[in-house]
């Protein structure tokens, strides 16, 4: 039966872009419809199976020999990243409605645009998957690269300037990171002899070079999870995305980078070597960096999506110091990871439904404000831990970390959390400046509250192992509940004073701009060295040829020659008689 | 039980093939095109018998004496059967290719003739068991390719022949002396002798070392490793059947696999080892790689790009020999197979593009998905194979490449390999943006250069099913590398073979 449905669920997706090509054929464009239930329910073998138990295959036929697995970690990973694949393909239903009607009508570039998304979506969310089940190099690699590549075209949708760019920057950093993971793959793999992810992870605890091992692992999966340095795909590409493109990039496909640290790191391992635990250091300091520079950054952005994937490289700054915790010190990892599981997917789906909010502010709905308003902020105060289960995923890393005392982080962490409010704070400010009336459609307003209801109640529906999370005692709200107010209350006197400084808003993208010029400078002397070794080759190769005609020029010459030795044959014929008798003699006299 | 009869009926089938058809009349196209394919399915089913009796353990030789001494034979082992299976699967798909390419074009009669010719050499290549056999067949590829690469007779063309000749056949007279040096010294080696040459090591190291680098020099040249490349981007005025069989099977695979044999069969893998000519080679092919990509890069049409790609990843091969280890040969000889299939389907659709819309720049391929769907398909699966990415052929031999380095605590190699792929990245990727992203002529924004409605289908079913049939099977090597006789499994079998004899 679990065969079935993960044959199914792996399939599925496959068959849902097999028959967006044979419509696209067979189909006459009036009557095409690109979010048919059929495609929309892409995701939910998936998420079945996620709830159909834990289970393991093995495939031997399978590239360098298959094993699969549902085990505590990849359940409710599957889970939440299911989950919200779902709900962003029906919010898509209602997104890309308006464009359908026109694809519908005729338009060309429309009909490509949205076909090209229905084919690639659920390629990405078959990556996605495989990547989440993997427990061998080879699959896990393919599910990452499959994710990687094909998310591309959801980036480029609009094909506007600034897609266009977002998707270049996306592109590029994924070329790095996939290299950078081929590498650590290749070191820690081939030193062990193994091939699986579990064997990756024990060589890395073992090897004399496994903080290298890790960290060229950290950094390739880091350009997925948006680690500081590499994180500037993550604000070019979020705005010029669509909506529910954006929602599973920055839900669950940097998430993939984090399941994978989680799957190669030693973490909680005994035993765990003294470079190790300095790599680990440096990776949570990379994290609270993010954590704060993110927030610090993105509070300054107009774009309220481009501010939403900053607060996105913030949390996952969070996340990423979490999981270096691990290495620093491992006794707390068996406590902490369940909570770290349970912040991820309260993030994905509560990220998600602010990205989905911020296509239901450029298109309200005619509610009341007092409605709408506080809806589209939910799952941003849950966000910062202040409500449902952003408290309870809260609760469930601070009080590991309370039992081991590592208070210094918990306060980090807090303060890490007013930047989250501030963020989610400005996102609404700009959201509020820059809506729109009209246009909203049932399927975009209804995935996005099935969103928020999901993102609030995450503890309830997360397969996480039983008793492993808790709701956070009554004397706790407060200590949790603090940095809300407080962000709030500092976005609202900076906006204040702000007002009457008039600046630019720093671009979106930041070091991008930083890298971009860099690597033009760069690029000049590498061309006049370029032009320069072609020169040297030319020369050697006119050169050669002039040496060749030189020689060439000898031979008639040689030719020449034999008509004068054909002339004095008996001449030379008596020289060599004499100088062969010579040679007798002076053998003989030896 | 020995089968003479099975490797000389195989290498016969493509000779009387030459025969039959250079004995038909220019304008018999039907029989022509019969002959051709019967003798293909043939021998395609010659040596799927020959892969069965290999791995029953039991290998057919074939041998009569030439002159005293020196013996012509051909045996089937694993290492040659592989090669062969190879270059008949692939002279099927090139020659069903072919006929469709040249449709009503003239001089066909030549064209087929020296194609089969050049397969028959290939054929005996792959099964020669001496360097004597051997050097007959590699020099009758030379000859035979040479009409081929001249078939269109312009200038150019005529020119970029005259080059090929000049690197083969002086490479040819330095294969020469290395064979005649080392006949000299031991008299006839077998590639199938236990021994190797491990006896001479002491007393002639020197002059071993100078016959390795005479052979490995002379089969360089074929094998396009820097600086010897020249000739290969030249000679891709050649028609795309030409080139595909060119860059896949015949020519640049002949070379490395004549590297292969020297190595591995010849000097054994200690020997060379001792001699420290293994290492001398990774880091030739390493620059190779590094090199070919880079050219790559710079490249504005779609064949010459192709042409620097072949350059950089048949150096993979050397690469891995150059691993001395059993992932590094498993990767080599992976290679040899999977670097066949991804690069002729990346040239059948070079040519498909060229035929049917005239597209020979690159940046004349703007939106071409749409207008031909599954050769573009084709064309992004051969490129990410090429870049190394799974679930296609070419992640199967990197793994094991790389994996070889780290085996062999060679961790610069690992380095080259991801900077390759990078650089294969950056020139493929582009490539496969302009076919789907970018709007065209297929999208009404300027025109095809030459197009043409050669079928009902995107182009001419004969272009077709052969590009989409190679296309599939670079996916399904990768894909289930690990059934019994694909192309990992086969090589894991002759590399254990090498290393546990």
């Amino acid at each position: 039966m679990m065969t079935l449905l993960l044959a199914l669920s792996l399939l599925w997706p496959l068959g849902v872009a097999g028959v967006v090509i044979w419509q696209t054929y067979r189909t006459p464009s009036a009557r095409r419809d690109y979010f048919s239930v059929r495609w929309l329910s892409a995701a939910w073998p998936a998420l079945l199976l996620a709830y159909g138990g834990e289970a393991q295959w093995t495939i031997d036929a399978w590239m360098l020999g298959g094993e699969w697995e549902l085990n505590a970690l990849s359940r409710p990973w599957l889970a939440f990243t299911a989950l919200l694949w779902s709900v962003a393909a029906l919010h898509a239903r209602g997104y890309f409605a308006a464009e359908q009607a026109q694809a519908q009508a005729g338009d060309q570039a429309a009909q490509r645009r949205l076909m090209r998304l229905a084919l690639l979506w659920p390629l990405t969310l078959l990556g996605n998957v495989l990547l989440i089940i993997a427990q061998d190099i080879a699959s896990f690699y393919l599910g990452f690269a499959l994710m990687t590549f094909a998310a591309y075209a959801l980036v480029v949708h609009t094909g506007t300037e600034e897609a266009r760019l977002g998707a270049r920057a996306y592109l590029i950093l994924a070329v790095v990171g996939e290299g950078l993971i081929l590498g650590g793959f290749l070191w820690s793999a081939g030193e062990a002899d193994t091939l699986t992810l579990q064997g990756v992870r024990e060589s890395i605890l073992t090897a004399e070079h496994g903080a290298w091992m890790a960290a060229l692992l950290c950094l390739g999966l880091g350009v997925k999870a948006g680690v500081i340095g590499l994180h500037v795909w993550l604000p070019l590409a979020h705005p010029a995305a669509p909506a529910p493109a954006s929602a599973v990039l920055s839900g669950a496909m940097i998430k993939a980078g984090l399941l994978g640290w989680i799957s190669v790191l030693p973490l909680g391992e005994e035993g765990i070597s003294a470079s190790l635990t300095q790599l680990g250091q440096v990776i949570l300091v990379a994290g609270l960096a993010a954590a704060f520079g993110a927030a610090l950054y993105g509070v300054f952005q107009r774009h309220p999506k481009a501010v939403l994937a900053y607060s996105s490289i913030s949390q996952m700054g969070m996340m990423t110091a979490l999981v270096a915790t691990g290495l620093v010190a491992p006794a707390v990892w068996p406590l902490l990871w369940p909570g770290v599981v349970l912040f991820a997917a309260h993030h994905a789906l509560a990220k998600g439904s602010l990205f989905m909010g911020t296509s239901i502010s450029e298109h309200l709905p005619r509610w009341p404000r007092a409605l709408i308003w506080p809806l589209l902020a939910l799952p941003g105060i849950s966000l910062t831990g202040a409500i449902g289960a952003g408290m309870v995923a809260k609760w469930g890393v601070k009080s590991p970390l309370y039992e081991m005392h590592h208070e210094t982080l918990i306060k980090l962490l807090s303060w890490a959390a007013v930047g989250t409010a501030a963020l989610v704070g400005v996102a609404i400010w700009r959201q509020w400046q820059q809506r729109h009336e009209g246009g909203s459609n049932r399927w975009q307003w209804g995935a996005w509250l099935a969103g928020i209801a999901a993102a609030l109640a995450t503890p309830l529906w997360l397969p996480l192992p039983a008793g492993s999370v808790a709701m956070p005692p009554l004397k706790e709200w407060l200590g949790i509940m603090w940095p809300l107010p407080v962000g709030v209350v500092i976005v609202a006197v900076g906006g204040v004073l702000l007002r009457y400084v008039n600046a630019k808003a720093p671009p979106a993208g930041d070091l991008w701009w930083l890298y971009a010029g860099v690597t033009s400078a760069l690029l000049v002397p590498m061309r006049l060295i370029a032009r320069g070794c072609g020169r040297v080759k030319a020369a050697c190769v006119l050169a050669s040829k002039q040496a060749e005609e030189a020689l060439m020029g000898y031979l008639p010459r040689l030719l020449a020659a034999e008509p004068w030795m054909r002339h004095h044959a008996s001449g030379l014929m008596m020289v060599l008689a004499v100088l062969l008798a010579a040679l007798l003699m002076w053998e003989g006299q030896r | 039980m020995n089968a003479t009869w099975l490797p000389v009926t195989t290498l016969a089938t493509s000779l009387l093939v030459v025969v039959i058809i250079f004995s038909l009349p220019e304008d018999a196209r039907r029989p022509r095109t019969i002959v051709n394919l019967l003798a293909a399915v043939i021998k395609v089913i010659l040596v799927m018998l020959m892969v069965g009796r290999v791995s029953a353990g039991r290998e057919d030789i074939f041998s009569f004496q030439v002159v005293g001494g020196v013996d012509f034979v051909l045996r089937a082992d694993a290492l040659g059967v592989m090669f062969a299976g190879l270059s008949s699967l692939l002279w099927l798909c090139t020659t069903i290719y072919a006929i469709g390419y040249l449709e009503g074009s003239a001089n066909r009669k030549r064209f087929f003739g020296f194609f089969s010719l050049c397969v028959a050499s290939t054929i005996g290549i792959a099964l020669a068991d001496n360097l004597f056999t051997f050097l007959i067949f590699y020099e009758m590829l030379t000859l035979s390719t040479y009409p081929l690469v001249v078939h269109n007779g312009t200038q150019q063309a005529l020119n970029a022949g005259r080059v090929y000749l000049r690197y083969t056949l002086s490479a040819g007279v330095v294969l020469l002396l290395g064979a005649v040096l080392l006949h000299y010294l031991t008299g006839d080696q077998s590639f199938s002798s236990e021994e190797g040459l491990g006896d001479y090591l002491n007393d002639h190291r020197g002059l071993l070392t100078l016959i390795f680098a005479l052979l490995v020099g002379g089969l360089a040249v074929k094998a396009a490793m820097v600086p010897l490349h020249g000739w290969l981007p030249r000679a891709m005025v050649a028609p795309a059947p030409v080139s595909a069989l060119l860059h896949a099977v015949a020519v640049v695979k002949a070379g490395a696999f004549g590297i292969l044999r020297v190595v591995y069969d010849l000097f054994g893998i200690q020997l060379s080892i001792e001699l420290g000519v293994i290492s001398a080679l990774a880091v030739a092919a390493s620059i190779t790689i590094i090199y070919g990509s880079l050219r790559a890069l710079a490249q504005e049409e779609l064949k010459p790009l192709l042409a620097f790609s072949t350059v950089s990843q048949v150096s993979y091969i050397i690469l891995g020999i150059g691993l001395f280890g059993p992932f590094g040969t498993i990767g080599a000889l992976a290679h040899l197979l999977h670097q066949g299939l991804m690069k002729v389907t990346l040239f059948f659709c070079a040519g498909n593009y060229a035929e049917e819309l005239g597209i020979h720049r690159i940046d004349e391929m703007d939106g071409a998905g749409k207008r031909m769907p599954l050769t573009s398909i084709a064309f992004t699966v051969g490129a990410l194979g090429m870049i190394g990415l799974p679930p296609v052929a070419g992640f199967i031999t990197k793994w094991y490449l790389g994996i070889g380095a780290i085996r062999a605590e060679m961790y610069w190699v690992v380095v080259v390999l991801v900077v390759s792929s990078t650089l294969n990245a950056m020139y493929f990727l582009p490539i496969v943006h302009r076919l789907w992203f970018r709007l065209g002529p297929a999208h009404g924004q300027g025109q095809w250069p030459k197009e043409q409605r050669l079928g009902r289908l995107e182009t001419h079913g004969w272009l077709l099913w052969p590009m989409v049939f190679t296309a599939l099977a670079s996916l399904g090597a990768g894909l289930l590398a690990g059934m019994p006789f694909s192309p990992l499994d086969w090589a894991t079998r002759v590399a254990t073979g090498e290393y546990l004899p």
